[in-house]
């Protein structure tokens, strides 16, 4: 007994020395210097392209720069004030995007989620729908934009001559014209645009939910809506808050298919925050449009953070 | 020394985006200005030699422009031009910065109004007093590309913003070409809704399209001939009884426009009028290259909508001088830039692009063989009004005056409509 501790005892003398040294080799605080050398090229791309133009925003964004004279002044928080008080065209363009983004966002949801319950099969059918619905998303925003300005042109586009072919000139309409009613036809445009993409995000949610739950809930008598309301829905919650949270960034920034329907500068009923942005930077405002652009920003993060708490898609603290 | 900790690398990246910071925050306008404090220089002169980037947004003349870059290059061994062509929108909205430097442009060529005041501004302009060329153009026309004593510019390009007329349909309707008064072209629109036609085809939908016929109603209506300039200073308000009228009389024209007029894109307008089935296309003679590629047969006369009363105008038609040439300051090939401005302004190769192109040029002894350029080419000696919208300087203030009109179009009450107009334009005094 006493020699085997004793031999034990000796073992450990040099082993205790072994790990120290692989201890302050493997230190998980020490590394070697070289493998600092890897990440920069990726932090020198994010810091030129990234940081450094978002720093600028706010720099500029303090200033009343025109985007090419040396001399400039500092107006502090003027360009704020002036975008939520003393600028009507940014606070209609303002207004326009939220209405647009909550028509777009309801829409493309319930629609893209209706598509994917109707082919989440892997039939042959159901495969060749997907891929229909899904093609205009491989399409450019500016080749959208053409095929929807020419089925909404108001002369020669297929709604009207649809309508009028089939006597029903009276539903026939100025679509992009009308201003009461011109966003709603590009949020048409936009969710035909989107939905076959969420259609697979959806897909995808549903096709991970486990057969077992739905035949337990037959047997317990669930009907088709119960078994949607208890099963589908829970599950296919982090797909509704990817669909929705990208829907809405989506819908901000429809910048290119607006400018591509609606020419530039858009009309004031489709002007948006990024069609004003653009419009205001085109005035030579860049100090004015960086503030918009910030705003712009906040946005976007604020009702994305309403939106996931809403839908209760976020827990608390998460 | 061969090991770091990692706080020390976060020290580093720190260090690193510390000076990301810094370099961020050098300040607005720190490149600037080429030649902006001493003004505006010749440009200057040297071998015609160097690859010339000439930056500008008629695409539909590259083709053109092509034939005469390889005449020009015959002329000068060692040179090169090449195109560099936006769409106008995105010339107008980005032209400056894209210009700007030099990365392209130049040559280049602006818009008459805020963006020739830009680049001015902006320094990009060299000086073309002395220049060869600006000995080839009409002297009245070269006003729209000086600022001050300087002559930034040279406006190529003499355009009449009016409606473009099927003469055909109009004989067949027995309606006039020349109306004296707005009671006499209300009349002439009648007789050509009563033939079976729409009178005007107006592209409504397309801002920088539909806004030209604002030049044609506006000019005889305003109490002055820096009517914008002085909107947008707050000296004249769209609330004023003048552009109220003006309104009233854009009401008038609604029942003679095509039906959704407002939600009409520029290119089916086009096809209303190439088709036959509009008499008249609201845009102006640019656009006489582009009816003609879709079809257009018929002789095409120009109509001033004449809003005076009992024949007193001051005006019988508008114009507009633009596509402003010009050598770039930060340039490297300025002497050959200056020698392609040159060769552009000679009279045989206006005459060639004007020809080619269906455009009047503000050259002078420039010979038109094109016919619907010699049909139009008496407007050029009459008495027209500089085109009035491209006195705006601020594009928001621009498009909310001219918004007003469509909104009448819409079927918005002229006051409303004013008054909506008017409230931009004071939020931007």
């Amino acid at each position: 007994m006493s020699t085997h501790t004793g031999m034990a005892a000796k073992r450990k003398a040099p082993d205790r020395r072994m790990e120290s040294a692989t201890k302050k080799r493997r230190s998980p605080t020490r590394v070697n210097p070289a493998l600092y050398l890897f990440p920069l090229p990726a932090v020198a791309v994010i810091a030129f392209f990234l940081v450094m133009p978002t720093l600028q925003a706010f720099q500029y964004a303090v200033t009343d720069w025109n985007g090419f004279s040396a001399a400039f002044d500092y107006v502090g928080v003027d360009n704020f004030i002036r975008a939520f008080t003393k600028d009507s065209l940014f606070t209609n363009a303002l207004t326009n995007n939220l209405k647009f983004v909550l028509l777009v966002v309801i829409a493309q949801t319930a629609f893209s989620l209706v598509l994917a319950l109707l082919l989440t099969k892997n039939s042959r059918g159901g495969i060749l729908l997907r891929a229909l619905f899904f093609f205009p998303t491989i399409l450019s925003s500016v080749s959208v934009a053409f095929i929807w300005k020419f089925i909404y042109d108001p002369n020669f586009g297929l709604a009207n001559s649809v309508l009028g072919a089939t006597g029903l000139q009276g539903l026939q309409g100025s679509y992009l014209g009308d201003s009461n009613q011109a966003l709603y036809w590009v949020a048409v445009t936009q969710v035909w645009f989107h939905a076959g993409q969420m259609m697979v995000v959806y897909i995808a949610g549903l096709q991970s939910i486990p057969r077992e739950l739905y035949e337990a809930a037959e047997m317990d008598g669930a009907n088709k809506w119960q078994q949607f309301k208890s099963i589908t829905w829970p599950f296919v919650a982090p797909a509704t808050s990817i669909v929705v949270a990208y829907t809405t960034v989506q819908s901000f920034k429809a910048f290119d298919l607006i400018l591509g329907i609606a020419g530039n500068p858009p009309k004031s009923s489709l002007d948006i925050l990024s069609t004003r942005i653009y419009s205001t930077f085109a005035n030579s405002e860049f100090g004015y449009a960086a503030a918009q652009s910030i705003i712009f920003m906040a946005m976007i993060a604020l009702v994305t953070w309403i939106q996931r708490r809403l839908l209760r898609l976020t827990p608390k603290g998460e | 020394m061969s090991q770091i900790s990692r706080r020390q690398a976060m020290a580093v990246l720190g260090a690193l985006g510390l000076g990301a910071t810094a370099a961020a925050c050098a300040g607005p306008g720190g490149s600037t200005t080429p030649g902006g404090s001493t003004g505006p220089v010749a440009p200057a002169t040297g071998d015609i030699t160097g690859k010339v980037s000439f930056a500008h947004w008629r695409g539909e003349d590259k083709a053109v422009f092509d034939e005469l870059i390889k005449r020009f290059v015959a002329k000068n061994n060692g040179v090169e031009v090449a195109q560099d062509i936006s769409t106008s929108n995105d010339y107008n909205a980005q032209g400056l910065q894209k210009v700007r430097g030099a990365a392209i442009g130049d040559a280049f060529a602006t818009f008459r109004g805020a963006q020739f005041k830009n680049f001015g501004e902006a320094g990009i302009y060299t000086e073309l007093k002395n220049s060869k060329a600006v000995g080839n153009y009409q002297k009245g026309l070269l006003t729209a590309g000086q600022s001050g004593d300087s002559q930034l510019g040279l406006p190529y390009q003499v355009v009449f913003p009016m409606p473009m007329a099927n003469t055909d349909l109009f004989d067949k309707a027995g309606a006039e070409l020349a109306p004296k008064d707005w009671n006499a072209f209300l009349n002439m629109c009648e007789k050509l809704a009563a033939s079976g036609v729409t009178p005007i085809s107006w592209p409504g939908g397309d801002v920088g399209n539909g806004g030209q016929l604002f030049n044609c109603m506006i000019a005889n209506n305003a109490p002055v001939d820096d009517m914008c300039s002085q909107i947008e200073q707050g000296k004249l308000k769209c609330t004023d009884d003048w552009f109220i009228k003006m309104l009233n009389q854009y009401k008038d024209l609604a029942p003679f426009l095509q039906p959704n007029a407002t939600g009409t894109a520029v290119e089916p307008a086009q096809n209303l009028f190439s088709q036959g089935k509009a008499a008249m296309l609201a845009t102006g003679s640019y656009h006489i290259a582009a009816v003609r590629n879709l079809g257009a047969k018929f002789p095409i006369e120009l109509v001033f909508p004449n809003t005076s009363t009992e024949g007193k105008a001051k005006y019988e038609g508008a114009y507009n001088a633009t596509f402003i040439l010009g050598v770039n300051s930060a340039s490297k090939h300025q002497a050959a830039a200056a020698a392609w401005i040159d060769f552009l302004s000679e009279p045989e190769n206006a005459a060639y692009y004007a020809n080619q192109t269906a455009q009047h040029v503000s050259v002078k002894d420039v010979e038109y063989t094109n016919a619907d350029l010699k049909r139009l080419s008496p407007w050029l000696d009459k008495r027209t009004a500089l085109a009035a919208r491209f006195q705006f300087q601020n594009l928001d203030v621009r498009n909310a005056v001219e918004a007003s009109a469509t909104a009448v179009i819409s079927g918005t009450s002229p006051e409303q409509a004013a008054e909506a107009a008017q409230k931009i334009v004071d939020e931007r005094l």
